[in-house]
């Protein structure tokens, strides 16, 4: 009988049009659209070379220091190049700046430079940085001149060589002070965490098959479930071979929307493609759970159910960033118990601990085992509200 | 009258679906422009970092912790690994800056100290690190030739304090018409998937075979009742709007009253006309009510991602923005975008804005058509 019911749950799930929409083709268009969208915003979070202009007049040209530096922030040999500098006059600059083709101009007036902006903005920001680093190692090597002038004047010495003095404070100023060590983790990519809350919304979706599956078979539901009720089969076996198919039925879903997002979108999951299965795996049960859940509690017709599912689901899918990643983290750090009780938010979280923390899995199990318990809360709920069940009327 | 009171009837049962995407409007419009961390906002240009003192803080410690957080924003988290890590994966930090131990005193050994440091490798990082840097390289300087600490200090932070003097020529409230966009832009999604799918809806309801039929046979000439139905979906679409820009103007605030809000509210007007003409036309084109809920999703979503209602334009490939051309949103967001900039309003620099209102109102004409086309090809009942 297990198997009876198995391969006919199977067949109206397939055939349910709406159904294999929402649940395997809805996923794969969401892919394709966050891969299109979202394909560009790594690379243009680095910094760009930024459009200035320099108003060039005689007291530019005179000043050593400032042209040197902003010739060399300029150049184009320099690996690190900042700048791309227009030399224009002050009519030009504030033409330039108005039409926005640069990000602000700089003047030198009375030997102290003066930039003009249009707004405010981490372009300019950077500009008046590296503007203010010039001006203070220009000040730097005054005062280290100053010391030496006065030091070799209190020696005695009166016959002093300056420029001597000057390259040799310039080379003080040239040796490399700082050591810092970078030791951030490498996958800080954004984007993967957008395709992880596709794959725990696929996961979730997969409700609505066993929700379908639990209303075939419920007598208040339909013709067909009244039918099933009175046959001489047990509960247990209808309601656990129908569910079984419905996370057959979830499973295809979800290969293909790995198989797409791996062979067709080139997204690179890492090395750990098998802890993800078996997370995609745990989640896909915490799906069935919940739509198995909300079909037997809820006494109202299909529509409602499938309302009140829709609902969860993407409520949970919201707190655990689907919408926008910030959401997540909001949550964790004022209410984490939200995201402790939500599975859309083990799905992703796990997701997350085995893409950022790498080989440190306990974060990754602990959202298992979240995962397993949740189920098996929901399904035993549901396995008592469902055993028994008597109509004196339908 | 009838039909227009049969269209009301539907659209009362439809309203669920209009409060959830107005909530899902208003719930991203208000958390995203509220939160400084977001991508579009590049005003923000103090970078958020965090701070890792495993040294005593004073000398030369505190002097550098001082010269950073006065030029950063220290955000306050927990001091604890895996908290410091989720917070700047999810960009609550740019930079995150680990003092090691005895740094001041082997700084003023001569020793050099290596300082670890967690970057995000953007804007904001990189600011950082350049401050950083700054202050390691100018006390580097001064310590070969000063002894005394309190001196060197002293040295540093009148190095430090010269500062750039800089000026702002525009008088734009870049920040209240960054807002402004961001609301629109996101609003074309509410705009389109609200009408398409009610619009649907409703007109599949009407197109019902049992209703159509007795719709035909009823003395009401069928021109006079499609005029009817076209009225009140334009109605519905006008309340639509009127709702969405009245909630732009508590959201936004001042600016909507300016010439600005004016412009905004003209382009979200043509985007809602044209939305409706899509709506009639999918209406026209689509029989089976199951799959209005699919292909809303798909054209609404679609257009909104591609056409940079989510994802800011400037962020979008080049590839992708090419292909939007095609999506009449594409030109409201578009619109927005100009006036995001827009220093002054006179013809000559509005020039760019009004064709792209053209545009949309072409499409409307051709949406249009199309949907005239089709109706007329269904209206025949065998």
């Amino acid at each position: 009988m297990f198997w009876h019911n198995f391969k006919y749950s199977l067949k109206t799930l397939f055939k349910n049009k709406p159904l294999i929409f929402w649940t395997f083709a809805f996923p794969l268009i969401m892919a394709t659209l966050f891969n299109m969208a979202f394909s560009n915003i790594e690379n243009q979070e680095k910094m760009d070379i930024i459009d200035i202009a320099i108003i060039n007049n005689s007291e530019w040209n005179d000043n050593e220091i400032y042209k040197n530096s902003f010739d060399v922030l300029s150049s184009d040999d320099n690996e690190e190049r900042i700048f791309n500098i227009d030399y224009v006059n002050a009519q030009k600059a504030s033409e330039l700046l108005e039409a926005g083709s640069i990000a602000g101009y700089i003047e030198l007036i009375d030997e102290e430079p003066v930039l003009t902006f249009n707004t405010n903005g981490l372009d300019q920001t950077i500009i008046k940085l590296v503007t203010e680093e010039i001006r203070q190692t220009e000040s730097v090597i005054k005062n280290l001149s100053e010391e030496e002038i006065q030091k070799e004047i209190t020696s005695g010495n009166y016959n002093i060589d300056y420029e001597s003095i000057h390259n040799k404070v310039v080379e003080l100023t040239k040796e490399d002070n700082v050591r810092l060590k970078d030791i951030s983790n490498s996958n800080l990519s954004y984007t993967m965490i957008e395709f992880y809350t596709l794959i725990a919304m696929t996961c979730l979706y997969g409700g609505i098959l066993s929700m379908t599956a639990i209303n075939e078979s419920l007598p208040n539901m339909s013709n067909k479930g009244k039918r099933i009720s009175i046959s001489p089969t047990k509960k247990r076996t209808i309601i656990f071979s129908s569910l079984f198919a419905s996370f057959i039925v979830q499973l295809v879903g979800l290969s293909l929307l790995f198989i797409y997002t791996i062979f067709a979108l080139k997204i690179n999951y890492g090395n750990n493609i098998g802890f993800i299965i078996l997370l995609s795996i745990m989640g896909s049960l915490a799906g069935l759970s919940l739509g198995t859940f909300i079909g037997s509690i809820f006494k109202a017709n299909e529509n409602t159910k499938t309302g009140i599912l829709i609902a969860t689901t993407m409520f949970g899918c919201f707190l655990s960033g689907m919408m926008g990643i910030t959401m997540k983290y909001i949550v964790d750090k004022n209410i984490p118990i939200i995201n402790k009780l939500n599975p859309a938010s083990m799905i992703t979280d796990g997701f997350y601990s085995l893409y950022y923390y790498g080989d440190n899995l306990d974060r990754y199990w602990f959202n298992i085992i979240s995962l397993l318990i949740f189920s098996a809360i929901l399904i035993i709920i549901s396995y008592i509200f469902l055993r028994r069940q008597k109509y004196d009327s339908i | 009258m009838i039909v227009f009171k049969t269209f009301l009837k539907v659209l009362r049962k439809n309203l669920p679906i209009v409060i959830l995407y107005t909530t899902i409007l208003l719930v991203f419009g208000i958390s995203n422009m509220s939160t400084s961390e977001n991508n579009m906002n590049f005003v923000a240009s103090k970078p958020n970092i965090y701070i890792v003192n495993n040294d005593k803080s004073d000398g030369i410690t505190k002097n550098l912790i001082d010269y950073i957080s006065n030029n950063t924003n220290v955000i306050n988290i927990e001091n604890n690994e895996e908290k410091i890590n989720d917070a700047l994966f999810y960009r609550d930090v740019n930079y995150v800056i680990y003092i090691p131990k005895n740094y001041n005193n082997d700084f003023m050994a001569g020793k050099n100290p290596e300082i670890k440091i967690k970057s995000l490798n953007d804007y904001g990082a990189n600011l950082t690190e350049m401050l950083l840097e700054r202050y390691i390289q100018v006390a580097g300087i001064y310590r070969k030739s000063i002894i005394d600490e309190n001196e060197l200090i002293l040295k540093i932070n009148d190095t430090l304090k010269n500062d750039v003097k800089v000026n702002i020529t525009s008088k734009l409230d870049t920040n209240s018409l960054d807002k402004a966009s961001y609301y629109y832009s996101f609003a074309s999604y509410s705009i389109l998937a609200c009408l398409i799918l009610v619009i649907c809806l409703i007109l599949s309801s009407f197109n019902e075979e049992k209703i159509r039929k007795r719709t035909i046979i009823s003395s009401t000439n069928y021109k006079k009742h499609n005029r009817i139905l076209l009225l009140a979906n334009f109605c519905y679409a006008f309340i639509l709007w009127s709702l969405y820009v009245i909630v732009s103007f508590i959201l936004v605030g001042k600016i909507m009253f300016s010439s600005y809000g004016l412009l905004y509210m003209l382009n979200s007007f043509i985007f809602t006309i044209c939305a409706t003409t899509i709506a009639l036309l999918v209406g026209s084109l689509i029989t089976n009510k199951g799959a209005i809920n699919g292909i809303v999703n798909v054209i609404a979503l679609g257009s909104s991602f591609l056409c940079g209602a989510f994802v800011p334009m400037e962020l979008l490939p080049d590839s992708i923005l090419k292909i939007a051309h095609i999506l009449p949103t594409y030109y409201f967001i578009k619109t927005n975008e100009i006036l995001k900039t827009l220093e002054i309003v006179e013809f000559n620099s509005l020039k760019p804005i009004f064709l792209n209102m053209l545009i949309i109102i072409c499409f409307s004409i051709i949406f249009i058509i199309l949907s005239n086309i089709v109706s007329k090809k269904k209206r025949k009942i065998a």
